[in-house]
Formats: structure tokens, C-alpha cells, sequence
């Protein structure tokens, strides 16, 4: 007699489409999927425990290990926390620098994610147009802060380093070559028939789903919402720029790839205009006592990090060390809809609609 | 070689046969280490990089390298792996794909096998491969393997379909299966070549030949960011590079056989050309298609396993029926071909 | 038909244009000034404070200090300095806080080993470490009025 079995398919923690050390439990119907299990914790470092015993100054490098593709926005969570439990004033030029690194750092993060993204939908070549101007980034934040990934660049109260010299130059022609290229990226990729056909109409959810399960970023922004914390709760001086936040309508994987590519040329808007404004000269660190000990209380802060919205919390009982301090971070929430989105999917949509939901195996462990 | 085959066989024409076989083989291995290199650099320098440039001047030593390292590797099998059969697999893929070259006419007197079904000789051949890929992916007691394996057997399968019915029209159109006298059909300006009156035969055959040969934007059965490496995740050293080799050689043989059926194959585009060697512009013909397989790779995704049939089903196979009657009225009513 | 048709545009396009390959380990990296790599390690100007030792995140920095051997003169003077590099992470504290700037920031990258106890690099091999040494080491964050 003929017997159907299940085939139960362990998708990483080594799999290249993983994005790290993602595991995936899938049980498949033939190639179609039936059930999920993601399995996660293989990166786990227990940085919210490390940081019970680390002073907040030390805590910040441990924070560029976490989203490692966006260090500058973890960075400044962290930095932003503990400023507003402490009041402390920063100059306009380092909130000016934050700005502009930020908006560096999300164009830097998105194309990560559109290269690999085309790379898990088998497109070979826009993996390196984006690691090339990627790579534009990375050589100006080096010339900033001397590390290519890790920046470890803000610090309470301002930012470590000031501009170096012709380097607000470069940040303009840069954001002036990224727009073109943003236009041969989309002649590129995004009316290619093949991959259309790949990406519509597919790991679809509406709006209600989603603030169900807690998503944020793009994946909030796809099913039509407009929730941008840059817009909605203005932190930094995001309220002195003039930008738009792009929404999708249907929620599926191609309106998640067009709103963080439609992001970037958003983030490139508010260069040209930061850049404009930049404060020719003044202080990068604000008054700081030389101890920082915030006083006892809690605080949650929360911004846009290219993956959604990374949240602070931290509970401070007036010493040097936080008491208890946890990250909300995006990675981590949205990919709880992994498994509701990929039941009843064939194994090739798996790739698709987990490169689509953007995690980054250091913030989901963390 | 026509020669040979009037003759008896004897030890002696026995030994030029085996030698002739091995001149191919030669030329094929050639092929094979260039196109891996050239594919390399093509697709580098569509990706703002360098390509293969430490082994050798400008790195053309670097797929002998490769190779070397493939051969000098440890053979490994895995336990729980249909041994028989694990080992049978590289050798089943590889000796379809290198037999069908024998019927490929390079010029109008370098043949090895004049054959009169030419065409299905090769179709034939190389549906034997597909055998050998759903045999490696189910020996290899793996997952992903079998997944590869599986896929690849209803994508070759389908795809053989709109291949060979899309070489149809040129059959009517020359009257004959022998690709020597396809070739002789079109004779004359690059206007009397198949692939202007066969246009929508070549277009599907193109796509189809791509399908075949499980390249980008087709190349489910080995597709890295889903089945890590398909039917060969298991395969590694010699037995890899067989795989490969066999690839490789059906990328030669379609880019051979594209270029005799609808690129005129060894005829100059301009008969005033003649004075270059057939052979010449066999070669330049030849190239244009490979490379058009290289850039094709690095451009696009690829498909997912349903589009992928349902595009050879739904429009590849009705587009070359739609061939097949169009050639008909054109033959009928226009005195196309012979 | 007409996306394709792009996207082979655009490949075909950069099939030309200049290549953006680092020749790396034929010419080597210059980083920028900032750039933060393997430690250099002045003994003489160490006045055993222990602040690196102390922000250092990882705790990858063990030290020692003895009696100044000049009996002139008072104070502690260093006597073993190593630095874990298996666990350094290069994030540039212990520069940051240093008030004599007895340990800097190079330029110097490679660090690759065959062996992990080659990570333990102590005080010789960091002071012979002296090649592409930081100019700038702007310790703007540094606690103000340490040891002078």
C-alpha cells in the first residue's frame, strides 16, 4: 500500500537563506509547508544580563553587536535613555552628526537587506551593486569613528568624534550618486517579470494582523499603516525635516521590498537637508557629569531603526550600572508572524517571505 | 570520419575511434575549464569585480586549480547513503551528456557521426542525465538532495516537451533531423538562418534550453538559498566535479546545437564572407550564445517550481505548437524552406 | 518583456565600468587616521591608573604595577600590561579614558593567528607595536580632570 509521509526539514542553523543562525523546523507536504517551528537562540549573549554589571558607557559597544547591520541607531537608543532620565541637554551639532549617521546607517541597512534579499530570490548581481555602495558608507563611517561595523560612536550627552575635515563633502556626494543609483537599482530589479512573479501578492497580511503581532517598520508600514516613530513621536530633530513616509497597500513581500526601498530615497531626503543645515561649527559632547548615574526611576524610549522600532527600558536605582535594562527589539517581534505567514507555502516562498520580514540574527538573540 | 564507419570494425579503426573520442573529450575539457573561467569573469565584472586573477596570468589557471583540489579531495560517502547507486550517479550524468556530442557538426566535413535522426539522437541522450540527477538526489539520503532531485526531474521532464516541438518548425522547414543538412538549409544571407522566419521556435527554444541545462533563472534543482545545494549537497571531491562536467558539457552541447539549428551554424552571415573558415564563425556563433547563458545568469532571479511549469505547460508549449502551424502555412502558402 | 530587457541593460552596462576590487593583501588597506586597531603600549608614560583596565567592556586587559625601582622618585610604575585579543573588542575605551595617553590606537589591523594563545599579546610585543600609531586621540569622553 502506498504511504504519505511528512518530511520534517530542518532549515538551519547553517542554511544560507538563514540570515545568520536561524533555525526552522518545517514539516512539508511534498514542497508545501504544513507546519513552522522557528527555533531561535543561537546567537544569544545575554546582553541585557551583561549590562546589569557594565556602566552605561560600557554597555554601548555591547549594543552595536546587537542589529549589527544598524549600530548607529542602537547606539543612540541606548544614549537617548539614559539623556532623558539624566536631562541632559546635546549640542546641535551632535544631534546633527546622530542625524546624519542614522540616516547613513538606515540606507546602509536597507541595501544590505536588498542585496541579500535578491540573493535569497536567486538574482546574483544586486547583492554587489549593494555591498558597493554599501561600502561607500562603511568608508565614510570609518573616517568618522575608525571602525567599519561597530561604531561605538555616540556617547551620553553627544557623540565621540566630530566631523573630520571635508567630510560633510563627502556625505553630499555621496547622497548625490546614491540617488542615480537608487534609479539603476530599480532598472535593475524591480521590473524584472521573474521577479515580480516571485514577490507579489505573496506572505501577505493586512493591518490588523500586524499590529496584532506587534510588527513595526516596514512591515507595519506595508499593510498601509502609517506609523513612523521619525514622524509620529519625533525624537532627535527628525521634526525639523521635511520627509515622507512610504506605505504599501497590500501588505504581501513586494510592497514591503518597494516602501524600504522608497525608505531610502526618503533617508536620502533628509540628508540633503541636514546637510544643508549643519551647523558650521560648535560643541559635539553636551555637560555631562563625569559619573554617570541616572537617578533612581525607570524610562522607556523608543525609535526607528531600519528594522522597526527598537525600544530602551531601563530601570536605574541611581548607580553607575542599570538595574534591570531590556531592549524591545524589532527583529525579535517581527518574526513572530513566521510561522501564521508560512503555513500552506511552498519551500521556495519560505526563502521569500523570511528574507522579506528583515531580521538580524544578533537583535533577535541578542 | 564518414570514412570509418564504411569500414569494418577492426582493432585498428577501433584504436582512430577511441582516439577521435578522446580529441573530443580534449576539446571539451578545454571548453569546459574556459567556460567555468570565463563565466567567473563575465559575471565579476558585471559586479563591479575582477573575477578569477590569482592562479596563472590573469588568473586563467584558476579552474585547473579547482579541479586539482576537486580530484585531490577526500572521497567521502555518506553513511546512510545507497552506495551503489551514489556512485553510479556522477557516472550516469556524465557519459549521456559527452555520447550526445558525437552527432555535432562543426564544419561541413568535422563531424564524428553523420546521423539522420540527429536531433532525437541528442534529445534521447540527454534524458538519461535526468535519471542520473533523481538518482544522486536519492541516494544521497538528504533532504535537500531529494527535494533537488525531485524538482529536477519534473522540470527537465516538462521543459523536454516545448525543446523538442519547438525544433519542429525547422524540421518542416529543412525536411530533415539531420542537423548537417539544418545547417546546409540555410545557406545564403543571415536572412535565410531559422532563427528569422523560426522566431518564436527560437525564443522558446532558448527559454527551454535554459531550463535544460538548470541554469539562472531555472536552476531549481540546485538552488543555494533554498535547497543549500540541491541533488549535490552530498557530493563532493571527483564525484562533484563529474556533476559539473556534466553541466558544463550540456551548456556546450545547447550552445552547439543552437547555433546549428537557428544561427545558420557554420555559414558566414554574408556569403561575400566565405573566405573566413566556417569553423570561425561556428566558433563566434557559439560564443554569443554562451555568453548570452552567462549574462542571462547574472541578471536575473530565479522561478519559482510552480511558474516554472506552469510557463513550460501554459506558454512555452502552446507558443510552439503555434510554431508548428504557423510553419506549416508558411510553408504552404509561402514556399518557406526547402 | 521590458524589465528583463532593463536589467540585462544594466549588467551589460557595468561590464565595463571600473571594478571596485581591493588588491588587498598585495597592497595594503590605509585606513583613515580614526580607525581603531591593535593597541601601541608606551610604558613610560603608564602612571598605573588602571582606568583601561577598568572601562574595558570585555575585561581584556590585565595589568600590574611595582614600586618606582628609582628610589628619587614616588609612584607606581607598570610591570606587566597584556591584552586578551580573543576577547578585545577594539571599541576604543581604553584609549578614550587614558589620561597620558600611554596606551593609543594604531592602524594596524591583522591580527589572524594560528594559534589562540598568540592572542595574548603582553607588553613587548604591544609596545613594539609601534607602526601607524593614532595621531588623533581626541578622548572627548573622558571623565575631565584624571591624572594629569
Amino acid at each position: 500500500m502506498i504511504r504519505t509521509e511528512e518530511l520534517l526539514l530542518n532549515v538551519g542553523p547553517q542554511h544560507p537563506s538563514t540570515h545568520g543562525v536561524l533555525r526552522v523546523v518545517v514539516k512539508l507536504d511534498g514542497e508545501i509547508i504544513t507546519h513552522v517551528e522557528p527555533v531561535i537562540g543561537y546567537l544569544h549573549r545575554g546582553t541585557e544580563k551583561l549590562a546589569e554589571s557594565l556602566n552605561y558607557t560600557q554597555i554601548i559597544p555591547y549594543t552595536d553587536r546587537m542589529d549589527y547591520l544598524s549600530a548607529m541607531t542602537n547606539n543612540y537608543v541606548l544614549c537617548y535613555a539614559v539623556e532623558k532620565m539624566m536631562g541632559i541637554e546635546v549640542p546641535e551639532r551632535a544631534e546633527f552628526l546622530r542625524l546624519i549617521v542614522m540616516e547613513l546607517q538606515r540606507i546602509a541597512s536597507h541595501l544590505v537587506w536588498w542585496g541579500t534579499y535578491l540573493l535569497d530570490i536567486g538574482a546574483l548581481s544586486p547583492f554587489l551593486f549593494a555591498f558597493n555602495d554599501r561600502e561607500r558608507i562603511l568608508q565614510l563611517f570609518n573616517e568618522l569613528c575608525g571602525a567599519r561595523l561597530t561604531y561605538n560612536y555616540m556617547r551620553v550627552g553627544g557623540v565621540k568624534w566630530d566631523a573630520p575635515e571635508g567630510w560633510i563633502d563627502k556625505v553630499k556626494a555621496f547622497v548625490k550618486d546614491m540617488k542615480s543609483r537608487l534609479d539603476e537599482y530599480h532598472n535593475l530589479v524591480s521590473g524584472n517579470e521573474i521577479f515580480l512573479a516571485r514577490v507579489k501578492g505573496i506572505g501577505a497580511y493586512d493591518a490588523e494582523t500586524a499590529i496584532q503581532y506587534g510588527l513595526s517598520g516596514a512591515n507595519l508600514r506595508c499593510t498601509g499603516v502609517k506609523w513612523d516613530l521619525r514622524k509620529n513621536e519625533p525624537y532627535c530633530i527628525y521634526d525639523r525635516f521635511d520627509f515622507d513616509i512610504p506605505v504599501g497597500q497590500n501588505g504581501d513581500c513586494y510592497d514591503r521590498y518597494y516602501v524600504r526601498t522608497e525608505e531610502i530615497r526618503q533617508s536620502l531626503r533628509i540628508l540633503e537637508q541636514a546637510l544643508e543645515q549643519f551647523p558650521p561649527e560648535g560643541e559635539t559632547m553636551g555637560k555631562v557629569p563625569r559619573a554617570i548615574r541616572p537617578p533612581a526611576g525607570e524610562v522607556y524610549v523608543r525609535i526607528e531603526s531600519p528594522r522597526g522600532e527598537i525600544g530602551c527600558y531601563i530601570v536605574s536605582k541611581g548607580k553607575a550600572e542599570p538595574y534591570r535594562l531590556k531592549f524591545r527589539r524589532p527583529s525579535f517581534v517581527n518574526l513572530q508572524i513566521l510561522p501564521k505567514l508560512l503555513v500552506g507555502e511552498s519551500m521556495t516562498n519560505l526563502v521569500t517571505i523570511l528574507g522579506g520580514i528583515d531580521i538580524v540574527l544578533g537583535e533577535v538573540d541578542c | 570520419m564518414q570514412w570509418l564507419w564504411d569500414q569494418p570494425l577492426s582493432w585498428m579503426n577501433a584504436a582512430w575511434f577511441t582516439l577521435g573520442a578522446l580529441c573530443v573529450l580534449g576539446i571539451v575539457i578545454f571548453f569546459v575549464t574556459y567556460a567555468i573561467y570565463f563565466e567567473r569573469k563575465i559575471i565579476g565584472w558585471m559586479q563591479f569585480r575582477k573575477g578569477p586573477n590569482r592562479v596563472g596570468p590573469f588568473g586563467l589557471l584558476q579552474t585547473v586549480a579547482d579541479v586539482a583540489k576537486l580530484l585531490l579531495k577526500e572521497d567521502t560517502i555518506p553513511a546512510k547513503a545507497d552506495k551503489a547507486l551514489f556512485i553510479m550517479a556522477p557516472a550516469l550524468a556524465f557519459i549521456p551528456s559527452f555520447a550526445a556530442l558525437a552527432i555535432i557538426p562543426y564544419g561541413m566535413n568535422l563531424q564524428f557521426a553523420d546521423v539522420n535522426v540527429g536531433f532525437l539522437y541528442y534529445v534521447a541522450l540527454s534524458g538519461v542525465t535526468t535519471i542520473a540527477i533523481v538518482t544522486a538526489g536519492w541516494a544521497s539520503n538528504n533532504k535537500y538532495a531529494l527535494l533537488g532531485g525531485m524538482r529536477s526531474a519534473a522540470q527537465m521532464i516538462s521543459y523536454e516537451v516545448p525543446l523538442v516541438i519547438s525544433v519542429v518548425g525547422v524540421a518542416m522547414m529543412t525536411g530533415s533531423l539531420n542537423l548537417r543538412e539544418i545547417v546546409l538549409a540555410q545557406e545564403g544571407y543571415f536572412w535565410n538562418w531559422n532563427f528569422l522566419p523560426q522566431i518564436i521556435g527560437f525564443v522558446v527554444f532558448l527559454v527551454s534550453a535554459l531550463a535544460e541545462l538548470n541554469r539562472t533563472p531555472f536552476d531549481l534543482p540546485e538552488a543555494e538559498s533554498e535547497l543549500v545545494a540541491g541533488y549535490h549537497t552530498e557530493y563532493s571531491g571527483f564525484r562533484f566535479a563529474f556533476f559539473m562536467l556534466a553541466e558544463y558539457v550540456y551548456l556546450y552541447a545547447i550552445a552547439c546545437l543552437t547555433t546549428i539549428l537557428f544561427l545558420g551554424g557554420w555559414n558566414p552571415p554574408l556569403p561575400q564572407l566565405a573566405f573566413i573558415p566556417g569553423i570561425v564563425w561556428f566558433i563566434l556563433k557559439f560564443l554569443a550564445v554562451v555568453f548570452f547563458v552567462f549574462w542571462v545568469r547574472a541578471t536575473f532571479p530565479r522561478l519559482r517550481v510552480d511558474q516554472l511549469m506552469g510557463l513550460a505547460w501554459k506558454a512555452l508549449l502552446p507558443l510552439a505548437m503555434l510554431n508548428i502551424f504557423i510553419t506549416a502555412a508558411g510553408i504552404h502558402w509561402f514556399g518557406w524552406g526547402g | 518583456m521590458i524589465g528583463m530587457m532593463k536589467g540585462l541593460g544594466v549588467t551589460l552596462k557595468t561590464l565595463g565600468t571600473r571594478k571596485s576590487t581591493y588588491k588587498y593583501p598585495d597592497e595594503p588597506i590605509v585606513m583613515p587616521d580614526r580607525f581603531r586597531g591593535i593597541q601601541h603600549f608606551d610604558p613610560d608614560k603608564c602612571i598605573v591608573c588602571f582606568q583601561c583596565a577598568r572601562i574595558c567592556p570585555t575585561q581584556c586587559i590585565t595589568m600590574s604595577g611595582k614600586p618606582n625601582p628609582d628610589p628619587e622618585k614616588k609612584g607606581r610604575v607598570i610591570d606587566t600590561y597584556d591584552i586578551n585579543f580573543e576577547i578585545c573588542i577594539l571599541c576604543d575605551l581604553c584609549t578614550e579614558v587614558c589620561p597620558t595617553e600611554a596606551i593609543v590606537m594604531t592602524n594596524n589591523f591583522e591580527l589572524a593567528a594560528y594559534s589562540r594563545d598568540e592572542l595574548f599579546k603582553d607588553r613587548v610585543w604591544l609596545q613594539e607595536n609601534n607602526t601607524n600609531v593614532r595621531k588623533d586621540n581626541n578622548n572627548i569622553g573622558a571623565p575631565k580632570g584624571g591624572a594629569k
